[in-house]
């Protein structure tokens, strides 16, 4: 008998009333982007390795492609959707916010350069954004037309699992310029998020909590950033990165004592496409017993 | 009362047990295997075509051009390249840019005398290069011109005056800012310069030191777009920025035109 055989009739003698259950898996792939840059068409000539790469009408045809190969997914992304390319400068985001809403991006977060044209402009492009936007650490008292915008956290709800999705801005300090930012205050992204994560695990119950971060993958302690926010911060299983246009293949597990988060981030320009999927087995119960009898993880593979 | 906080307990007991686990991960690539979205390329199409027929659009006017040089001549169009870079980055906020560095090999062309259409910059200027802030010493300032003297003859840069003299198998290099005051080798500055020459590229080892990079989002082109439309808005034309950024002797010049040049000395 193998381990996951043994497990599961283990689970049947122990907890037969939780039998229904234990036969549950619910499945999630959440795809993403980061500081994409209004790179709306792929690399051109002159580029290095990246001429040719990219392209926002491919990622659409891919994330369709994974969408109807999949089903229960969450198309998401981690700010510095502005500023790079011509197309910024002439339709100062609209464009891009136009064509995201037409790929199906399910939210979004708020980098530092989505604020390079001020918050009036930010406002204007996302009129044309047909998702939301996540974000806990931007106090909005200043703005009360961006604090409509942005949801400090947003539930969403699959077959069988509950998604807790929120967002963290890096600060604006040297990076955005006082008048690009006015009435907007930046907020410590580890303490804004210690609510917002309690919150969505106790009081919505969420199975899962993904946090869109434009802090940076690894800032060597200076500062806030992603690989710390797991020893900062408890309750997250994955972040999704953006901010240092980090080129990651496979996520990185970051554990504590507390559980284990995963980080990804995938460079930038839309080069690449992040896909995780996660499972989460009802059967795992259960504490009645004490013991989380679970499925044997198996590799990740790339 | 005291069961339902029990129970409460054993819930979150549960649902801690149950966390999500990772099962597959890539990064998916995203090229040509994969055709456009029709339904997007219906949107870009119009929105490309108006992008390019921008480039007509006259922006200023240059009634002189501004030329880059050959070598041994110098690169006035760099200069004002330069100077574009640190005022662009200065006005950022976050403090004054006190030096700009970038490469003359990425000034592809002239700007010929006359109207100055978008397109020209593109063609002065074609690399999507951003430009990028850094925190250095004063040392790595001077550190930066001398490796640029030594390795490339100079490059265009902004907010400094640099003089190379003295024999050609022992050179002295002597740098201040722009104003004549000393660079201090401890103070620190913030500097600008582009993501490709930070990241290494033409190999100037001391503008790898840069602390604190701050991608700024900037390509230079937009900074020089930008330049030039702030000039016109303001009345004025494009001129070349006052020589004598650098000042170098003919037999050193050549000597660095042969590879010939010793070891630089000095601050």
């Amino acid at each position: 008998m193998d381990r996951r055989a043994f497990l599961a009739s283990s689970a049947l003698v122990l907890a037969p009333r939780l039998r229904a259950e234990a036969a549950q898996t619910s499945r999630i792939t959440l795809l993403h982007t980061n500081d994409t840059h209004s790179r709306i068409e792929p690399f051109p000539p002159g580029m290095g390795n990246l001429t040719g790469r990219g392209g926002i009408a491919r990622r659409s045809t891919l994330v369709h492609q994974l969408r109807k190969e999949l089903g229960s997914v969450l198309l998401l992304d981690a700010g510095d959707t502005f500023q790079g390319t011509p197309y910024y400068n002439q339709y100062k985001g609209k464009l891009d916010y136009q064509l995201m809403s037409l790929v199906g991006y399910d939210a979004a977060t708020l980098g530092n350069h989505d604020f390079d044209s001020g918050v009036e402009a930010l406002l204007e492009a996302m009129t044309e954004a047909r998702f939301p936007f996540v974000n806990c650490n931007f106090d909005c008292a200043g703005a009360p037309a961006l604090a409509k915008r942005l949801h400090p956290w947003l539930v969403r709800e699959f077959q069988g699992l509950k998604v807790g999705l929120t967002g963290v801005g890096v600060a604006f300090k040297n990076l955005v310029s006082p008048r690009n930012h006015q009435g907007i205050t930046w907020r410590d992204p580890y303490e804004s998020l210690k609510p917002v994560v309690r919150h969505l695990r106790e009081k919505e119950k969420v199975d899962m909590v993904v946090v869109l971060s434009h802090l940076g993958h690894d800032l060597r302690g200076d500062t806030h950033d992603d690989l710390r926010m797991p020893g900062q911060v408890p309750g997250i299983d994955a972040i999704i990165g953006g901010h240092s246009h980090t080129f990651l293949e496979e996520p990185v597990r970051v554990s504590t004592g507390l559980g284990t988060t995963v980080i990804f981030q995938v460079g930038f320009g839309g080069v690449n496409l992040g896909r995780m999927d996660f499972t989460l087995s009802r059967g795992e119960l259960k504490a009645v017993t004490g013991q989380a009898l679970g499925v044997a993880p198996s590799p990740i593979s790339s | 009362m005291r069961l339902r906080n029990l129970s409460a307990l054993f819930m979150a007991a549960a649902l801690a047990g149950q966390a999500p686990q990772l099962r597959k991960a890539e990064a998916r690539p995203v090229n040509d295997s994969l055709p456009g979205d029709p339904a997007l390329l219906r949107v870009i199409e119009p929105a490309q075509k108006e992008i390019e027929s921008g480039f007509g659009k006259v922006i200023g006017q240059a009634p002189d051009g501004l030329f880059k040089g050959r070598f041994g001549e110098e690169n006035l169009l760099g200069y004002w390249i330069a100077d574009a870079m640190r005022e662009r980055a200065s006005a950022l906020g976050g403090g004054p840019v006190k030096f700009a560095f970038t490469n003359g090999g990425g000034v592809r062309t002239s700007l010929k005398p006359g109207p100055v259409r978008v397109g020209d910059i593109f063609e002065v200027m074609p690399f999507e290069n951003e430009m990028i802030v850094v925190e250095l010493t004063g040392a790595e300032v001077i550190g930066v011109i001398r490796e640029s003297l030594q390795r490339r003859g100079g490059e265009p840069c902004s907010g400094v005056r640099v003089e190379l003299s003295g024999p050609v198998q022992k050179p002295i290099l002597k740098v201040t800012w722009a104003d004549g005051s000393l660079i201090l080798p401890g103070e620190t500055v913030r500097v600008v310069t582009s993501d490709y020459l930070y990241g290494g590229g033409d190999g100037i080892p001391s503008l790898r030191k840069g602390r604190k990079p701050n991608t700024t989002g900037l390509t230079i082109r937009q900074a020089l777009l930008d330049a030039v439309q702030e000039l016109t808005r303001a009345g004025r034309t494009l001129g070349a920025p006052p020589a004598g950024r650098y000042k170098i002797t003919p037999e050193l010049f050549q000597a660095m035109r042969d590879r010939k040049l010793g070891p630089i000395e000095g601050e």
